[in-house]
């Protein structure tokens, strides 16, 4: 039960009230022509309205590229400098959609798996996560499908639900959730008891019950194939999707010294697998498309009991020719239905 | 001069057959010229990838001279008719990405002329120190994208 | 025009003329359309054309894994067919293999793309079959005007403008993957011994990428406008590519994608090219 809401015509406000309470302030901005989370200078560029943006919100706790380590040569030897986050800033994203919170708990399972990622961590404890429910899903949203919804709490601390009166709900979750109401007490009203909220809906597209025992005992079929002939082995639908996290060490180094780097990596492009010998287990784009599919929606569910896909439709989007993660999973679930 | 006053770091990439020995001769016939410049000894002109310069540039360089045979004496017939063609393209290029005209030169010295060679680099290196130090460059050095 | 195309496409498959056909089919939404790959004459219903039909197919024509696929038409616009010229002249397909099944484009994008103001290919000038009537070209003439307005500006300006433009590159190679004539088996960009460009995305490994895959295109990159599409972050890529297309045109007098017998700028030269340049 919602105790606040804020009038949307204080959304300004409110920036300016996290700001002063030292919070960095995250939110959708515009980027020439593209809407990515970016660092809110005038509380204005602040744009709620925007249901999906280009990046999601992992790039503020797994950047794109992040030095782990920096060295130095010095006659023969080598002196180490192990690179932390250095206490992340207090930070607060403001306007990610349900889906998008929802990919933090599922990240943390695997950042948290045979090793704890401090990298994520860390920024995962300094930020607080305030999520906006969705009143305009599109046609690409497909997040019942996997077990979210347009107005779903996974990995928020705070979820703000329209109403038809031109306010948010502010429910909080957590004590970091608290903490954000207290520094906008100045700006919040008591909510009413019957506030009309606009709720979106996202017609379920497939069953992931069906899906999943179809793509453990289909790893040959000629789907695979079929789907994947247009595909063009970039790494756009990985580098937009919120759950996505493989990534590459670089090593960056001239004969001074050099920088060890983590960055974001995609298993869609054509060398992900290639050996040091040359021989790449996945030379085509069939076996690269298959494990897309397969690590989120079954061998991710085996290791860790979460889909690996929150049905946010970005991958969709951005796909220079139109493959749509959905209606993959969904023509799957399909010939589960039609074999049994 | 103070120690850390800062002195212009110039790669030149030049020919084995011309330039290079251009400058030998520069340097036989005790032609003095301002040291800020370091050489590396190519084949040929053809041969210099525009990536060498950009990679110069990455590593700290704040200006870049190319310098092989004049048109019809390359050592290889036409390696430098190829180069000639590249660095008109690359410079176009380069200019149209904002890096002043004066960072990157181009030239033609001959295995005769020692003398071309020392103006050449008294020139090169006048203009880059007018420009100052590459600084631009090296801020695109990495950082970390989000902080 | 699309019942012709289905016509036409179910007409080489059924006299075995072509084994594959590649063209649009309906997409995720009505404003989308998908590459479809068809080798069943019954299949050719999938077939459209519209406004959306954005990818060049031409992009096709490289992967390995289809060269196997025995001769293949495929649904070219006019700026599409440009990249077979090239393809043919860089001896990466034989001109016999193809069948350009090439369309009558009045324009593709809502709002239009703006290459297709300038458009002198609406009918594709490299096709076998062509669908719909002929259509005139249209003026070149502005067609590097904001290439113009960015020079407009002095060095200091364009430094910051792309410098700004490249710190958003994620470099996910979508540019790259989306282009007919970046083909190579092993990218600069995937060469680590020595690693001559930074794979991270940080602003000085985008520019040196940026840079290099507008260099590599040089005087043979086609204006199809695909990599600025695809590209997640909106990077304006084709002000880069159509800077060099100029560059090449004035100095050495040559356009990309229309005669398959002119020798390739950048692999040939002429003993009178300027020497201005040089000291």
């Amino acid at each position: 039960m919602a105790e606040f809401k804020l009038n949307e015509a204080k959304l300004d406000e409110l920036v300016n009230a996290l700001k002063s309470e030292g919070y960095r302030v995250v939110a959708p901005v515009e980027e020439e022509g593209v809407f990515v989370f970016k660092e809110v200078v005038d509380p204005g560029e602040m744009r709620l309205d925007v249901l999906r943006t280009a990046r999601s919100i992992k790039e503020w706790f797994f950047p794109r590229v992040e030095p782990t380590l920096r060295y130095k040569f010095d006659r023969g030897s080598v002196t180490c400098k192990g690179e932390m986050p250095q206490s992340p800033p207090k930070t607060v994203i403001i306007g990610c959609r349900p889906c998008d919170s929802a990919s933090l708990p599922i990240l943390d399972k695997l950042f948290d798996w045979d090793f704890r990622d401090e990298y994520w961590f860390k920024r995962r404890e300094a930020t607080t996560v305030v999520a906006v429910a969705c009143d305009a899903p599109d046609s690409y949203c497909f997040c019942t499908s996997v077990g979210g919804s347009p107005d779903g709490t996974a990995g928020s601390d705070l979820l703000m639900r329209k109403t038809v009166g031109g306010c948010y709900l502010f429910e909080s979750f957590t004590k970091k959730g608290w903490s954000i109401i207290e520094t906008a007490k100045g700006t919040l009203e008591p909510a009413g008891q019957n506030e009309k909220v606009l709720v979106g809906e996202v017609p379920k597209r497939f069953d992931l019950n069906s899906v999943k025992p179809w793509l453990d005992n289909n790893f040959d079929h000629d789907y695979w194939k079929e789907i994947s002939y247009k595909c063009l082995s970039c790494g756009a639908c990985a580098f937009v999707c919120p759950t996505c996290h493989c990534f590459d060490i670089q090593d960056e180094a001239d004969l001074q010294g050099g920088v060890r780097l983590k960055g974001w990596d995609s298993c869609c492009l054509p060398i992900f697998t290639r050996h040091g010998s040359g021989y790449n287990p996945r030379d085509t784009r069939d076996a690269r498309y298959r494990q897309r599919v397969m690590h989120k929606f079954t061998y991710y569910v085996d290791k860790f009991g979460l889909t690996a896909c929150v049905g946010c439709g970005r991958c969709c989007v951005s796909c220079p020719i139109d493959m749509n993660i959905c209606t993959v999973v969904a023509g799957a679930a399909e010939l589960a239905e039609t074999s049994t | 001069m103070a120690e850390n006053e800062w002195k212009p770091k110039i790669i030149a990439f030049v020919c084995n057959w011309c330039t290079y020995a251009g400058a030998d001769l520069a340097g036989t016939s005790r032609l003095k010229y301002d040291v800020n410049v370091r050489v590396i000894k190519l084949p040929c002109t053809g041969r210099i990838d525009p990536l060498f310069i950009i990679k110069a540039f990455e590593q700290g360089a704040d200006g870049v001279l190319v310098s092989g045979c004049h048109p019809g004496d390359c050592h290889y017939t036409s390696g430098n008719y190829h180069a000639r063609r590249r660095w008109i393209v690359f410079s176009e290029l380069l200019r149209f990405f904002g890096i002043p005209e004066d960072r990157v030169q181009f030239a033609w010295v001959s295995a005769a002329e020692g003398a071309k060679w020392a103006t050449l680099v008294n020139e090169v290196v006048a203009k880059v120190r007018q420009l100052g130090p590459f600084t631009a460059y090296r801020e695109l050095e990495t950082t970390e994208v989000l902080s | 025009m699309i019942e012709e195309l289905r016509h036409k496409a179910r007409e080489l498959l059924e006299k075995g003329q072509v084994e594959l056909v590649i063209g649009y089919g309906a997409g995720s939404d009505p404003t989308r359309t998908m590459p479809v790959f068809i080798r069943r004459p019954e299949d050719c219903d999938h077939l459209v054309w519209n406004k959306y039909c954005y990818n060049n197919l031409t992009s096709y024509l490289t992967w390995p894994e289809l060269k196997t696929a025995g001769k293949r038409a495929v649904v070219c616009k006019g700026c599409d067919a440009k990249a077979i010229v090239v393809l043919c002249k860089e001896n990466r397909i034989e001109r016999e293999e193809v069948v350009v099944i090439g369309m009558s484009c009045e324009g593709v994008g809502e709002p239009l793309f703006g290459k297709c103001e300038f458009c002198d290919v609406r009918t594709p000038k490299t096709c076998d079959i062509q669908i719909g009537a002929t259509l005139p070209p249209l003026s070149k003439d502005n067609l590097f005007e904001d290439v113009r307005q960015l020079e407009a500006g002095n060095a200091a300006e364009r430094w910051e403008f792309w410098r700004r433009q490249f710190s958003r590159c994620i470099k996910c190679y979508a540019c790259r993957q989306a282009c007919p004539l970046c083909y190579c088996t092993q990218c600069i960009v995937e060469r680590n011994q020595p690693q001559w460009i930074a794979t991270s995305s940080h602003p000085k490994g985008n520019f040196a990428w940026n840079v290099v895959r507008a260099l590599h295109l040089a005087g043979r990159c086609i204006g199809c406008g695909e990599c600025e599409r695809v590209c997640p972050s909106n990077i304006p890529l084709m002000l880069a590519n159509k800077k060099l297309a100029q560059v090449v045109k004035e100095q050495f007098g040559y356009e990309s994608g229309y005669d398959i017998d002119e020798p390739l700028p950048m692999a040939s030269f002429m003993p009178d090219d300027s020497d201005e340049l040089f000291k």
